[in-house]
């Protein structure tokens, strides 16, 4: 059996979703930094520069920027090109409207550090109304 | 959070489904972010956008879908329920062929402004509403979307709003209601990082080069600058749009200067942290150096005016290019607010840049508007950080002087 870590926040906004990590301890905006047509982050000199979104659990400390972030994330979603579920740090609650608004399941204000337990490519199950993050570790 | 029976009343669907929806929205919104209630919002600015995806491959679903949101808020029968300025648009209301933007998108978008201007929304189409006649009064609760013109709001202005989305401003301006948290309360007002400035700031680019570093540096909190000397409006509006770049800053205070802020323990409610983030000289050339990540001199685009130009800076760029004309091949792009616009044509400044082979553009920004550019050069450090990615440009970002110069000779030459 594969070790199982859980790691326990507060829901921002609810739901269950569950697939790979997508891991960056940095901030995110959504407009301006991710293209929701193409699916991926195209910040320039960014950690996750060039890494599509789609279906990905998404563990960053929190977005940033730009105002138009959740209107980018209805977009992504829209495109199919959303993220499965938000893992953050800090609740920023320009991702919380964005969560609430469109349907994705957010978790933040987290117990443990997310980066020294999540890689990039762990399976993350993500049940926001309980407030858990499991993660399977990978390769 | 504790709602009162009008807005029970209003959850409940007695206003009807649209109504409940939006209240829904900003009720479960305000429950995680921490508000206890919601209280009266007089005033807001809010993004109507139809983005320019249709042409880069999106569905027409999507544009759809997204216009129809937008038109069921402009034609709901408390629209617009309080004060609301509309921000920029994704294309300008002036005729001009861009071959980037998709005519279906365009029509799309054209109709979504007409529409939100007969509804009463107020046409100003801008990023900086504070320049166009929108300036809250110190404490006045509003609904700001726009990152830069929310932390010109509470930090420069005195007032309140926290960061909204276009969801949220347009909830706001419906019900003339905003979920209680954040800025919005006096506790979260209070400095969380001291920035010593001990760099000579002497333009609004430099303030910029300030607002870029302490804003990755203050993240999600309040920075308090000390040291400086005392910032013009273009100054703030530089310093503002780079804080909320860098980071996802909602505002800042600079001691001696901002309306909360008479004092440096002022601006951090009696308790100053001994520690500070040093920003000297060497830390402006590097804040320059950061954004720009040309490899080599030819420029193809010029853009000033992100945020929108005030009249004074139309008037400084309109001197820096008079009797000259820009290089073949360059495009200079001004962009502004309309009004500002009527003005710079009322004075002749506006035809003086046109004649030079600039253009004044409104309700828009070349960027939004997906023009490409291969090499462009700007003032603004919130246009250079977003355009490297958004268009593919190399940047190289500047003072406004250094542009001007750029946008004649067809190429980089230099700060000084």
């Amino acid at each position: 059996m594969p070790e199982i870590t859980v790691i326990r926040g507060r829901r921002i906004a609810g739901g269950a979703a569950e697939g790979e990590a997508l891991v960056a301890d940095a901030m995110l905006s959504f407009w301006g930094e991710v293209d929701p047509v193409k699916g991926t982050v195209i910040a320039v000199g960014h950690p996750l520069e060039g890494c599509a979104l789609r279906g990905k659990v998404l563990v960053i400390r929190s977005t940033k920027g730009s105002s138009a972030t959740p209107m980018v994330l209805g977009l992504c979603k829209l495109e199919n090109n959303a993220p499965a579920a938000f893992v953050n740090v800090e609740a920023d609650c320009l991702a919380a409207l964005g969560c609430i608004v469109h349907g994705v399941p957010m978790v933040a204000d987290l117990d443990q550090d997310p980066f020294a337990l999540i890689r990039t490519g762990d399976f993350i199950r993500v049940n926001a109304d309980e407030g858990t993050v499991e993660i399977t570790r990978r390769g | 959070m504790e709602l009162t029976s009008d807005q029970l009343s209003v959850l409940a669907g007695g206003r009807g489904p649209y109504l409940a929806r939006a209240l829904r929205w900003i009720v479960e919104w305000g429950d995680v972010m921490g508000a206890k209630r919601l209280v009266r919002c007089t005033n807001t600015h809010a993004l109507m956008p139809v983005a320019n995806t249709l042409a880069r491959g999106a569905s027409a679903a999507t544009l759809a879908q997204q216009a129809e949101e937008l038109r069921e808020a402009c034609q709901h029968p408390t629209a617009p329920g309080c004060l609301c300025t509309v921000h920029t648009l994704f294309l300008t209301m002036d005729p001009l062929d861009v071959p980037q933007n998709d005519p279906v998108q365009i029509e799309v978008q054209r109709g979504i402004a007409e529409l939100a201007t007969r509804s009463g929304f107020l046409p100003t189409f801008t990023c900086a509403p504070y320049l166009t006649g929108n300036v809250p009064l110190k404490g006045e609760v509003c609904a700001w979307t726009e990152s830069s013109a929310v932390v010109y709001a509470n930090s420069i202005l005195g007032a309140r709003t926290t960061r909204h989305g276009t969801e949220s401003a347009m909830a706001a301006s419906l019900l003339g209601l905003v979920p209680e948290f954040g800025v919005l309360l006096d506790e979260n007002r209070k400095g969380t990082l001291r920035v010593e400035v001990t760099a000579a700031l002497t333009c609004p680019s430099d303030w910029g080069a300030l607002g870029y570093v302490a804003g990755a540096a203050a993240g999600l909190g309040i920075p308090v600058f000390h040291g400086t000397p005392r910032p013009s409006q273009d100054d703030a509006k530089q310093l503002c749009a780079a804080l909320a770049t860098g980071g996802g800053v909602t505002m800042c205070h600079i001691a001696g200067v901002t309306p909360e802020a008479p004092t440096l323990a002022d601006a951090f409610h009696g308790d100053v942290p001994s520690e500070a983030l040093q920003f000297t000289p060497e830390t402006l050339r590097q804040a320059y150096l950061s954004l720009r990540n040309h490899t080599g001199d030819e420029i193809d685009t010029v853009i000033l005016g992100c945020p929108h130009a005030s009249i004074q800076e139309i008037a400084e760029i309109a001197a820096l290019l008079r009797g000259r004309h820009v290089a073949d091949g360059v495009a200079l792009w001004v962009n502004t607010a309309r009004p500002t616009r009527a003005l710079a044509e009322s004075m002749g400044i506006a035809q003086q840049i046109a004649a030079a082979g600039g253009r004044v553009l409104c309700d828009t920004c070349p960027t939004n508007m997906r023009i490409p550019a291969r090499r462009l050069v700007t003032h603004g450090f919130k246009q250079a950080h977003y355009s490297r990615g958004m268009i593919g440009a190399e940047v190289i970002v500047a003072r406004t002087a250094a542009c001007v110069r750029a946008a004649l000779a067809g190429k980089w030459c230099g700060d000084e």
